[in-house]
Parts: C-alpha cells; structure tokens; sequence
C-alpha cells in the first residue's frame, strides 16, 4: 500500500517537474525575441472587477507587442495577496506591479523593495509631470508612508457612504436631509425601531475599524497624532464610539453583526441603513428590491465631515531596469482616462486622477449611477486611511479588539485608553 | 553430551539466524522507507524543527534580521489574557466536537446496527452526504440560515413570535454554531466509521450472547464497545485533532475569532499571529505548545489502548 502510495506521489512529483522544465524553456525562447514578461498581481475576484482587469491586460498586451503582462489574481483580499508576496520574497521570485491596500503602506515599504513612483518618473520620462500633472497632492498624500515619501500611485480610492432604504424612510415620515449627522441617524432609527421593530442602522464591521475611524474622525477626533502615536482615546473619540455603542447596547437601534451578515439584512429590508463602503454600490444596485439610495457620510452635530479613504495603489516590485521599464509602461497605460473608466465601472471605485474625474465620460457615468455621486463629493473631505509606522497590523488588530468590546457593552472611555496604550507601547 | 550440546546450539544459532540475516539487510527496510521518509522529512519534520527554532525569535517573516528572546514567546502564551481565552475555548470545542461528532454518532450507529434491520443503506448514504460537500460553502450557507436578522430561520421564528439570538455577538453561541457546522461536515464519515467498526465484530459472538439471554444493553455495554475499542478510539482521536482543524473555516468565514476573541481556538489563535500580523515568534510558540499537546494526548491514548488490549488478553 505505502509503496504503491509512494510511487504515485512520485510520479505527482516527475509530472509536475516536468510541467515546470516545460514552461521553464517557454518563456527562454520567448525571452530571445526581446518580449519582457512582467506579472501584475490584483486582488479582484470575478465578482469584484476580475474581468475588467483581464479586459485592460489583454488591451495592453494587443497594444504593446514586446510587452507581455501576466495578471495573477490574489484570493482574501489585500491580506491574502501580501501573504503571497511574502512567500514570494522569500522564494526571491516577486512579482513586477502589485496592488497594495492603505493599511499595508508602512509594513509594505518598510519590508519590501520597490520603486518608487517618483523615481521611476525620473528614470524613464526623466520629469515628473505625468505625476504631478494628474494626480492632486490629496490624492498623493494617500500613498505616503510614515515619513512622507510616496510608496505607490493611488489606483482604487473608496469612500464610506450612508445607504438608505427610501421606501422605510417614507414610511415613517423620514426626510434624507435629517440624516447628515449621526445624532440625527440616531434620531431616525430609534423612529423607526419603535414603529416597526426593525433596525435603524448598520455600521459595516469587517476586519479592519475602517468605518469606526470615519465615525471618531468626524467628530473631530484624532485616530494619529503627529508624532505618530495612538490619540484616539481624546474626548471627541469617546463620544463617537459612547454615541455608537449606545445604539448598539442601549438602544438597540443600531445591527451589531458580521459584514455580510450585516449586509444581507440591509438588503432584505430589516435594517433602514447602512454605513459602508462605495464599493458595495453595485451590489446594492442589483440585490435590493426597495428604493435604495445614498447619501454622503454623516458627521457629528458641528463638525467637519472626515473620512478616511479606502482602496489600493499600484506598487512596482521589479527588480531589474527592464522589468521596471515595462511596469511603468503598464502602470502609465492603467492610468489613462479609458483605462480608469474600465475599472472604476467594473469595481466601483472612483478614479484617483483629477483628468478622469473631470472627464465627461465620468460625468455621464455618475448621473447613470447616483449611488456613487455622494462618494465623490466626499473626495475633499478624506484623509489617509491611518498607518502606524511600527507593528501597524497590530495596533489595527487592538483597535477591532477595542471596538468588538465597546459593542458588547465594555466601558467606552476605559477600552479606548487600554487599546490606545496598547498600541503607544510599541510606536 | 557435548555433541548434543553443539547441535542445540547450532539450533539456536539456526533459529536465530533470521534475525542475523536480518542484520546483513538491515539497510533494505530503510531503504523501502526512504522515499515517504524523505518526503515526510521535506513535509513535516523540517517545517516542525525550524517552527521550533521560530518560536524564539521575534521575526515578521521577511525582516532579514531576527530578534532573539527566548523563552519570552513561551511566557506570552500562558500569561497573555488572550492567549488564556483562547486555550479556555479550546477546551470547550474539545469538549463539544466530542460530544457532537463522536458520543453522538456512537450511539446512532450502535442503533443503526442494532436496533435497526433493513434500512441501513439509507441512513448510510443520507448522513454521509454532507461529508462531500466543501466547509466554505457549508459555512456561508449555515451564515446565510442562521442570519438572525433576515435569514430564513429567523423568518420562520418570527412568525410564531420567536427570536433568534444574535449569536455571533456572544462567544459561546458563535462557538456551538460553529461546532454545529463541523458536526454537518464530519459527522457522516466519523458515523460510517463507527458503524463499519460494529459490523466487523464476529456475529456468533453476540449471537451466543443472545441465545444466553444476555439483554441487549449488556452486549453492547460488555461485547460491543471493548470489541470496537480500537476504531472508537480511532475516531476519538480525529475527532479531537481534526475537528480543531475543521472548527478553522467556519471561523474564518464567519467569525473570524470574533467577538473579541470569544470563538477563537489555539489554531485559529496560531493563524492570525502568523499571517495576519505576522509575528511569527508568537504564533511558532502558540503551534509548539499545541503540537505538544496533541502529543501528550496520542500518546496517552495509545497506552490507554495498549493497556486495554492487555487486560482483554
């Protein structure tokens, strides 16, 4: 029996070494016709923009004749794909251009070698207008890492945005414009559970505080001081979270549930909001049987809205002049109005260059689609998505831990200022 | 005499000379050995030893420089409230999986075998069916039934004025639905297993039994389960070991340890140290321990199962 098990592992083995010798002499004798082979890692599944990454590959590879893109698609989202690219280090075979999530910008140019967008500018155009010239210092500032150098070019921005069911909302007598503060959303929803027993509101809760830290944000709340510590834990931080656990807790006006359990209630009809990401417009779109529609995020009473910004940027991991010349070929064509049109419509997000968001094509695809309108205002008012310089993934870690115990009722005030110590201690 | 004395020798020289030649090809044996030895050697002792040397050093994965700390990882992980969490709701999973996906299956075998004529196959078939199905699919469907807001469930409660609990908010609810999940997937294969235990014990044994008068609890209780010691134990041991291991895609998909840590386990607990936030230091300590537990409980099972055989001899 083991032997025979053996033997066929073995065979296994010689089968799949003799697949890689295969593609081993593949891509030899086509490195002699000078094609560059570079490989572009994303982390959109066929739901998530899958197909309009595959699309805008095949265009460039039919565009560009010694050029040739390979798009390798990354399960688990920015987790799973930084995952690979450990292994990848490790294996010292990494990939040319990748897409690396916000939370990941500290670790990932602290860890990793890249090129960065600035330098790459300079080496191949010799200028940096086509940085400058499109992107705005906002949307640069996203891409920075702790000491102010920009790591990658922002290619998926995302905003939180409030989603309502118009069709509750008219029922008990709710007009939209009330719900532009969160003591108003509070308001409404304790209406609406008192009515009809159903939840007011739902304030998406995946894996990371994302949506918590628009909430503490527009209050006026810091989530990073200057210097790079934890200030969360400051008055105006407390209240936001008093105010959201009180919903949660003491009202029971406000879902206290996984994200796409949290969802699916939203779009079945149990719960008249939902605070998430602009990401979700199209799934909202096609899933939701009522009067579903959005408006720009809610701030506190007084206070300037502040969202942090959700999404990628395009890093290059290349390692040798040629490679990165091609990548920043890819990367220069990913960037052009068409390009970002194909993606932005495939995924959701919003174009991260001003020629785009000025473009008509834009314009008419936003009045189609006035789900996305409000994210786009919100573009003025995001901040970076907070990274902290040291052990970043787990002060992001205490800050979720923070939050699970506030919404099962922990003291607001002292949670805020163990997880905030917490995360001081390794800054 | 001496003659006589010569050729018992040489009989026991020549009795024992298979063990001698033995000896000569000794090589042989290992030699058979080899391929699965490297590979497990590649697979499983490698990555063992070198978890081991990890969990010493505070590492990321890819810094090029590792910081030494000792014994510090070990400390974290009897010390950090955390980690303690974590242990306490291993144990409960230990103590539900056991229940669920092996005192429960014991017994519907034992009737299905006993009390049971004609209808095996069915039930075989019928129990074993959700074993072919992936963990994730059932995870995210279970997720999808049991929504307690607008899943179908929740509905049909509604109607008599029922609710149901919004159990991922509490640890203890989240970890019995997620014990609940595993018991779908594993419960069929560990319930053919215990069942293909009971129909190998010999008949004439319990039909002897039987024509004694013996009652029908007491062949079970003094015949069946000794008989069937060996697979039960079988199942026990995966049951404890796999069933951890299982316990991790519903987690994953459902909860992700939440909240706050309340349905995580000692593995889950290992993964999100390693590949979450990558400290690699914590979560090789955290593995090192769990796998010296296992160890301690195979082992202690194997002498429990060796000591019974010989007390049965």
């Amino acid at each position: 029996m083991n032997t025979k098990h053996t033997l066929k592992r073995l065979a296994g083995i010689t089968a799949i070494i003799g697949m890689a010798a295969l593609f081993a002499g593949c891509s030899k004798s086509q490195a002699n016709d000078k094609v560059t082979h570079i490989t572009y890692w994303h982390v959109n599944a066929q739901t998530l923009g899958g197909a309009s990454v595959n699309k805008l590959v095949k265009e460039f590879n039919q565009t560009h004749k010694n050029i040739k893109v390979t798009a390798k698609f990354n399960p688990n989202m920015y987790q799973g794909l930084m995952q690979n690219l450990q292994s990848a280090q490790a294996s010292g075979k990494v990939p040319d251009v990748v897409q690396v999530g916000w939370a990941y910008t500290n670790y990932f140019s602290d860890n990793f070698k890249y090129l960065n967008p600035n330098d790459a500018a300079q080496k191949f155009d010799k200028n940096t207008n086509s940085i400058t010239k499109n992107f705005s210092p906002k949307t640069l500032s996203f891409a920075k890492n702790a000491n102010g150098k920009l790591v990658g070019l922002p290619y998926s921005l995302s905003t939180p945005i409030l989603y309502i069911n118009k069709t509750i909302l008219k029922k008990y007598g709710i007009d939209p414009s009330e719900l532009s503060t969160w003591q108003g959303v509070e308001k409404a929803s304790k209406q609406i559970k008192s009515k009809s027993g159903n939840y007011g509101v739902y304030i998406q809760e995946p894996a990371d505080t994302w949506a918590q830290q628009a909430m503490m944000l527009s209050n006026g709340a810091q989530i990073k001081s200057n210097d790079g510590k934890a200030a969360f834990n400051s008055k105006a931080g407390q209240q936001a979270y008093q105010l959201y656990q009180d919903m949660v807790v003491k009202e029971k006006t406000a879902l206290h549930a996984p994200w796409d359990q949290g969802m699916d209630a939203f779009i079945n009809g149990k719960v008249a909001m939902a605070f998430t990401t602009v990401a979700q417009a199209s799934h909202i779109k096609q899933s939701a049987n009522f009067d579903a529609s959005a408006i720009v995020a809610p701030t506190f009473k007084g206070k300037k809205l502040t969202v942090p910004v959700g999404g990628s940027m395009l890093t290059i991991t290349a390692q040798s002049t040629p490679q990165q010349k091609a990548a920043w070929k890819f990367e220069k064509f990913m960037y052009k109005n068409s390009s970002l049109m194909t993606w932005d419509k495939g995924t959701g997000y919003l174009p991260p260059t001003k020629t785009a968001l000025n473009s008509t094509i834009f314009k008419t695809y936003l009045d189609k689609n006035p789900m996305i309108k409000p994210a786009v205002d919100e573009l003025g008012n995001a901040v970076p998505w907070t990274s902290f310089p040291k052990n970043g993934l787990d002060a992001e870690q205490s800050m979720i831990d923070a939050r699970d115990q506030i919404l099962s009722g922990k003291n607001v005030n002292q949670t805020l200022k163990s997880a905030q110590e917490k995360i001081n201690v390794k800054q | 005499m001496l003659s006589n004395n010569i050729q018992a020798k040489e009989k026991i020289s020549s009795r024992s000379g298979p063990v001698k030649r033995g000896k000569k090809m000794n090589i042989k044996p290992f030699f058979y050995l080899l391929p699965s030895g490297i590979l497990i050697s590649i697979f499983i002792g490698f990555p063992v030893l070198y978890t081991l040397y990890l969990s010493f050093f505070n590492w990321n994965l890819i810094s090029p420089t590792k910081e030494f700390v000792g014994f510090n990882n070990y400390i974290n992980v009897f010390t950090d409230p955390t980690n303690r969490q974590v242990m306490f709701n291993t144990l409960i999973y230990i103590g539900i999986l056991v229940i669920l996906n092996f005192v429960i299956p014991y017994l519907i075998s034992i009737i299905v075998n006993f009390f049971i004529g004609k209808t095996k196959g069915p039930y075989k078939i019928l129990f074993f069916i959700p074993s072919l199905f992936s963990l994730v699919v059932g995870a995210m469907l279970f997720s999808w039934i049991l929504n307690p807001v607008s899943g179908p469930v929740a509905l049909i409660l509604r109607d008599y004025g029922m609710k149901l609990p919004q159990w991922t908010n509490s640890g203890s609810l989240a970890i019995i639905v997620i014990c609940l999940i595993t018991n779908w997937k594993v419960f069929g294969y560990n319930f053919i297993l215990l069942l293909t235990g009971l129909g190998s014990i010999p008949k004439n044994i319990i039909e002897a039994a039987k024509i004694d008068g013996i009652p029908k609890w007491r062949v079970i209780w003094d015949i069946v389960l000794p008989m069937n010691k060996s697979v039960s134990v079988y199942v026990l041991i995966l049951t404890i070991v796999e069933g951890l291991q299982y316990v991790f895609t519903p987690l994953n998909v459902i909860t992700q340890g939440g909240p706050n840590y309340g349905s995580s386990n000692i593995l889950y607990h290992t993964y999100l140290n390693g590949f979450v936030l990558y400290k690699t230091g914590n979560a090789s300590a955290l593995a090192t321990v769990t796998f010296i537990i296992f160890l301690i409980l195979l082992a202690l099972e194997i002498k429990f199962v060796e000591g019974g055989r010989k007390h049965a001899d």
